[in-house]
């Protein structure tokens, strides 16, 4: 049994082996949170694993292409390079991104590296820092086990979270306390299928997911609904946000947000009086206010630290937790802006480990300018991506299917990952390539056996959380939540038992948060507003999906979604391309005419190279991740026209594309 | 009786796992790898609708060729009989059957939606009528998975058991309930000795 290697719900799945190669995979019964189930990317997204397009050597760049060269020659390479910048321009200049499909070994070797090898706290992962609850909570971390939603939840709160596309089998759990009678409240702009299966459903305007959650609190106090002893006993800071809040009347979020005030009340009275409330989040509100107010709305109303009441700020990728829990060892710095760090000439040298931030990052037309600043670029992956073909040094690296080692779900369940097959060519683990690289570099004390003596000094490290999560429990258990610091602890599902939180003080800090408009409006040079995302059958930038057959086939290209009015307006079909242009940049897709989105907005993915809706971004500067994985939301302003003559700017869009990120026509 | 399998629009989320899943299992005995269900995203509902191998099947009276015929309680197309002439597509009431044939080997990559296999292509007229020089089209649609003992992969795969298979059984089972509940209803407003009219 192994684990998915998409999203970050850490579904368990069996891997079956026709002729050397995956040929099946198969649900696991037994796992707690998936339960005999998958979605289509768990069961039919393994065909890219034996694509004939995986890395298999390493390859140096010269001057006519890249040429495939031994291990020793490119880490003797890259060693050369790195020192030669660390003694010139200090440990600071070079910086590492590490990806969350790396397994929790990986991140600890590479972390070590950066810290012991190269001198350096510049390790950077892309996925989200949930500060905002950080600060509240004392954890930014999801704070109860997702079958609790399923379970005990009588209400869920679904905002910022495309759960059905993103994360399909946490939806499972939703339909299962609704079948219970559970209530679901969804705030989205797009009718998404959990939209579709709400009892109230918030259609607010994107951005100001803010003024929604401060009148809703408006509304808990005005009703009492507040929990007072626990206020009283486990909390700071409630009475500045009760007077913060006191002129957020309905009335006045409803001509922010759209929602009508009737909604706004009726959703702040069912919250405040829900037995247990279970709220869901992802990057749809990424940004730390919103991660506050939310904070203060489950701490007030006591919906926090108990089962099934809690906030469920939902990771990205199979490793997104990990990749942020490794930072307890030490190494790991604050987010920052790779591009502008790059230009500015602070950051010299890039090791990108996984990840493909050409196509996903949310301002690629600047992060792609930054690459060909960038003096050295190293970039270990599963294939010759569009971010590898930027590299002086492609690494091939072992994917999830043919490694050991444990990754972290969304829940901080540690779970066991277990090769099924071997590694194509010279393919390599990447904690393999960070110790052999520090190796090279003359470090004596990095000679791991292999994942589990890496894991074995993680526990060490950060005893508290790990100790008790030994590879021999995890053989006989599907994973274990942390902390969990011995070997007869069961791991801690729910986060802040009894109110006892993380903070310095034990207290959830309650801080009030204005609503503040950051969105641009439209206007006539650009009255629509772009949305982007994720769909369900794609993960990422495609680099693995759009390798697998059946889910290629599913979706073969970029979809824009158009409203029927808008649509009938511009006078296009479904099927007709339509150009999405902002200041930024257009892209040029069919048309999928659909009341999924309002009136007045489109959206698109960045799954597609072709058609991807982060080079229409605007840079997105108030958002502090720098690479972006999944179903981000961000405002933009846009421009929508019906392509009638589609074909051939289609064409020359496609071959300046081709051409850009280096797709020769095959 | 007529056999089908339907989805409850209340469980479905829309992951398309039964769309991949319908392809794989036919793929894998050499059928056309097209699905045998489309999901559709309306303003109320996200559900996939496939056929509902009616007694009286409309596209078994058009089809000029008899590859269309009712075997084992569910209409089946036989693809090699079949001469894409999409008459079955038409008068299907439930949209159920779609064109599709499989693309010769070593077709062109689709980029940026332009899906050029071959050249000179004609725009299509319509989505029934589109087509694709050098394959040759045949009607597809739900057949049950009658290759398969275990019944229809999608029923199996469907992560929130959002689709069921209709047959004899499911629908005296339905009708037995709704049986129970009328009369249930009527004895609430039934005092003795009062006649109902």
């Amino acid at each position: 049994m192994t684990i998915c290697p998409y999203c970050a719900t850490g579904c368990g799945m069996g891997v079956s082996l026709q002729g050397g190669r995956i040929g099946e995979v198969s649900a696991d019964p037994a796992h707690p949170v998936s339960m005999g189930k998958l979605c289509l990317k768990g069961l039919y997204g393994f065909r890219h694993v034996a694509d004939p397009g995986r890395l298999t050597m390493p390859l140096m760049r010269r001057a006519d292409g890249f040429v495939p060269v031994s291990w020793a020659a490119a880490l003797n390479a890259i060693a050369e390079k790195l020192n030669a910048m660390k003694s010139r321009s200090g440990p600071d200049a070079s910086a590492l991104t590490v990806s969350g499909h790396l397994t929790n070994e990986d991140h600890y070797v590479a972390r070590k590296f950066a810290r012991e090898v190269m001198g350096t706290n510049n390790v950077h992962h892309g996925g989200p820092r949930a500060t905002g609850l950080r600060a509240a909570l004392g954890s930014g971390a999801v704070t109860n086990a997702i079958p609790e939603i399923g379970e005990f939840s009588d209400l869920i709160f679904i905002i910022g979270s495309n759960t059905a596309e993103c994360h399909p089998l946490i939806a499972m759990h939703v339909l299962l306390a609704k079948a219970r009678g559970a209530k679901l409240i969804v705030a989205d702009p797009r009718l998404t299928d959990m939209a579709n299966k709400a009892d109230f459903w918030l259609r607010i305007k994107p951005g100001t997911d803010i003024a929604l959650l401060n009148a809703m609190q408006h509304v808990i106090i005005k009703l009492g609904l507040q929990k007072l002893a626990f206020l009283r006993d486990h909390t700071t800071g409630f009475e500045e946000v009760a007077a913060a809040v006191a002129a957020d009347l309905p009335e006045r979020a409803s001509g922010i947000t759209g929602i009508p005030a009737t909604d706004i009340i009726a959703a702040g009275q069912i919250f405040g009086k829900a037995r247990a409330a279970a709220v869901l989040c992802a990057s749809g509100i990424a940004d730390d206010g919103t991660l506050a107010s939310l904070a203060n709305l489950a701490v007030m109303t006591g919906q926090i630290s108990r089962p099934g009441a809690g906030i469920f700020a939902l990771r990205g990728s199979a490793n997104s937790q990990g990749a942020s829990d490794m930072e307890t060892g030490g190494g790991g710095s604050a987010p920052i802006d790779l591009p502008e760090a790059i230009m500015a000439g602070r950051i010299r040298a890039l090791f990108i480990a996984g990840g493909n931030p050409v196509i996903s990052h949310k301002d690629t037309q600047r992060l792609q300018k930054s690459l060909r600043e960038l003096e050295f670029l190293v970039v270990a992956d599963l294939f010759l991506t569009e971010t590898a073909r930027h590299a002086d040094i492609v690494l091939p690296a072992a994917g999830w299917a043919e490694k050991d080692g444990t990754v972290t779900n969304t829940e901080r369940r540690v779970q066991r990952v277990r090769a099924a097959v071997a590694p194509p060519g010279e393919a390599r683990a990447d904690w393999w390539i960070f110790q052999s690289l520090a190796q090279t570099m003359g470090c004596k004390t990095m000679a791991y056996a292999g994942p589990q003596e890496i894991w074995d000094e993680m526990r060490r490290v950060a005893p508290a959380d790990f100790s008790g999560i030994s590879y021999a429990r995890l053989e006989k258990m599907p994973g274990l939540c942390w902390p969990c610091p011995t070997e007869d602890h069961p791991g801690t599902p729910i986060l802040h038992v009894g109110g006892h939180f993380a903070t310095q003080s034990g207290k959830a800090a309650l801080t009030p948060v204005p609503f503040v408009d950051k969105g641009r409006a439209p206007d006539n040079a650009y009255p629509f507003t772009l949305l982007t995302g994720r769909r369900v059958y794609h993960f990422g930038t495609g680099t693995m999906t759009r390798r697998a057959k059946l889910l290629a086939q599913i979706g073969p290209e970029a979809l824009i979604e158009l409203n029927p009015a808008d649509a009938a307006a511009l006078a296009v079909r479904e099927d007709d391309f339509v150009k999405v242009s902002t200041p930024h940049g257009e892209i040029i897709a069919k048309a999928w005419v659909t009341e999924r989105v309002p009136a007045g907005t489109v959206f698109a993915t960045h799954h597609f190279w072709e058609a991807n809706a982060n080079e229409a971004a605007d840079g997105g500067k108030s958002t502090p991740a720098q690479v972006v994985k999944s179903s981000i939301l961000e405002v933009r302003s846009a421009l929508v026209e019906k392509n009638v003559e589609y074909r051939p700017e289609l064409e020359r869009s496609t071959a300046a594309r081709l051409r850009a990120y280096g797709h020769a026509a095959r | 009786m007529n056999r089908f399998v339907i989805a409850d629009p209340d469980k479905c989320t829309g992951c398309y796992t039964c769309v991949a899943a319908c392809v794989n299992v036919h793929e894998q005995v050499g059928l056309v790898a097209h699905p045998r269900l489309t999901v559709i995203h309306t303003a109320k509902v996200t559900m996939p609708v496939q056929c509902r191998n009616c007694d009286d099947a409309p596209c078994e009276k058009v089809c000029p060729v008899t590859a269309i015929t009712f075997q084992d309680h569910a209409v089946q197309i036989n693809e090699s009989l079949c001469i894409g002439c999409k008459m079955c597509s038409l008068a299907c009431p439930f949209g159920a059957i779609t064109p599709f044939g499989t693309l010769p080997e070593g077709a062109g990559p689709v980029y940026g939606g332009l899906a050029q296999p071959m050249p000179s292509e004609a725009e299509p007229v319509h989505p029934i009528l589109a087509w694709t020089s050098g394959q040759r089209t045949v009607a597809v649609k739900c057949d049950m998975c009658h290759f398969r003992p275990e019944g229809p992969e999608c029923i199996r795969v469907c992560p929130t058991e959002a689709l069921r298979l209709i047959d004899d059984a499911a629908i005296n089972q339905s009708a037995m309930e709704k049986r129970a509940r009328y009369s249930g209803m009527l004895a609430a407003v039934h005092s003795p000795g009062v006649q109902i009219d």
